[in-house]
């Protein structure tokens, strides 16, 4: 089955990280965003299964993405990939409803092991 | 005058090793002051030595600045300065003074700087491959007067300034500072050549 992939990341260098660290069973169709406005708007035309989100981000951040996704009852699994590592921040996306916190740079053994222990792999 | 001429993918990748660096440096400086620090994506400005003191004029009111010289392999190397703005200094004594310590006000804010230095340096460092070693951090100014002066004190040698802006909003309080990394030319060279390393990875 072909999953649809939204990366939402200002940085062109994070966006292309974590495409090139997603494992190739994955069988995917990939998008980009460069700021939160810019996924919800994907998010709300189009079905997504799975978002990589960065929280610091200009327009809106990954914290007011989380926030629509949930007000508007999105169905996306979130996996947060970002370099504000304090605690409260980790445990404010996962009660906002991402299925993990991945810390920046994102390795690809971590990615593939978040991924599987999702049932994505 | 040396810059580095940087094009948007450069650019791109060094505002991303900058945001990795600041968000781990954030996170020990929530630590030490044990509360949440609400982070800005960080601005970077290059700025060459002839108009740094022309580019620091909103810093000339500067009360504290903690410099502090930094040393990787493959000749990168530079002074880090940190400057605080009267408002901002009180703002940082006032958070401070929830921890009663031993220390003085100063010492804490060299402790501080330090932390925010050395944790930045070591995360920019350990993402490019590179391993830092610092000088001792010293408090160049307590009483107002103009950060020229102190740069030109400086024994350092350095081509080029770069000017990183951040903002910390910590809870009620929000205190800003401007971390500065005066860098000599041999140097700039060296972070070109990582940058397209890096860019060449992908």
């Amino acid at each position: 089955m072909e999953s649809s992939i939204l990366v939402c990341d200002d940085s062109n260098l994070a966006r292309k990280q974590v495409l090139r660290s997603l494992p190739e069973q994955l069988s995917a169709k990939t998008q980009i965003a460069k700021n939160g406005e810019e996924a919800l708007v994907i998010l709300r035309s189009q079905n997504i299964d799975i978002l990589f989100l960065d929280l610091t981000m200009p327009v809106l951040d990954g914290v007011g993405v989380l926030q629509g996704i949930k007000d508007e009852n999105i169905d996306v699994a979130v996996f947060v990939i970002s370099a504000d590592i304090q605690p409260e921040m980790q445990s404010k996306v996962l009660g906002l409803g991402a299925k993990a916190f991945l810390r920046k740079p994102v390795k690809t053994e971590i990615l593939n092991e978040n991924l599987a222990k999702h049932g994505f792999l | 005058m040396s810059t580095l001429n940087l094009n948007e993918d450069q650019q791109d990748c060094l505002q991303e090793l900058i945001n990795v660096a600041m968000g781990q440096a954030s996170d020990q400086l929530a630590r030490y002051l044990d509360t949440f620090v609400h982070l800005k994506v960080p601005s970077i400005e290059q700025v060459d030595a002839q108009s740094l003191s022309n580019s620091l004029k909103d810093e000339q009111m500067a009360v504290a600045v903690v410099s502090q010289g930094f040393f990787g392999y493959e000749g990168i190397r530079g002074e880090a300065l940190l400057i605080y703005q009267p408002k901002d200094s009180d703002r940082l004594a006032d958070l401070l003074g929830y921890e009663p310590e031993e220390l003085s006000v100063e010492e804490q804010i060299i402790d501080l700087s330090s932390i925010l230095t050395t944790t930045f340096l070591n995360v920019f460092a350990g993402q490019i491959d590179n391993q830092m070693s610092y000088s001792a951090p010293r408090l160049l100014s307590s009483t107002k007067s103009l950060v020229s002066e102190h740069l030109h004190q400086l024994s350092f040698n350095w081509d080029l300034a770069l000017k990183v802006k951040i903002t910390y909003q910590v809870t009620d309080y929000s205190f800003n500072c401007d971390m500065v990394l005066l860098i000599p030319e041999s140097a700039i060279v060296n972070i070109t050549a990582v940058l397209n390393r890096i860019l060449d990875d992908f």
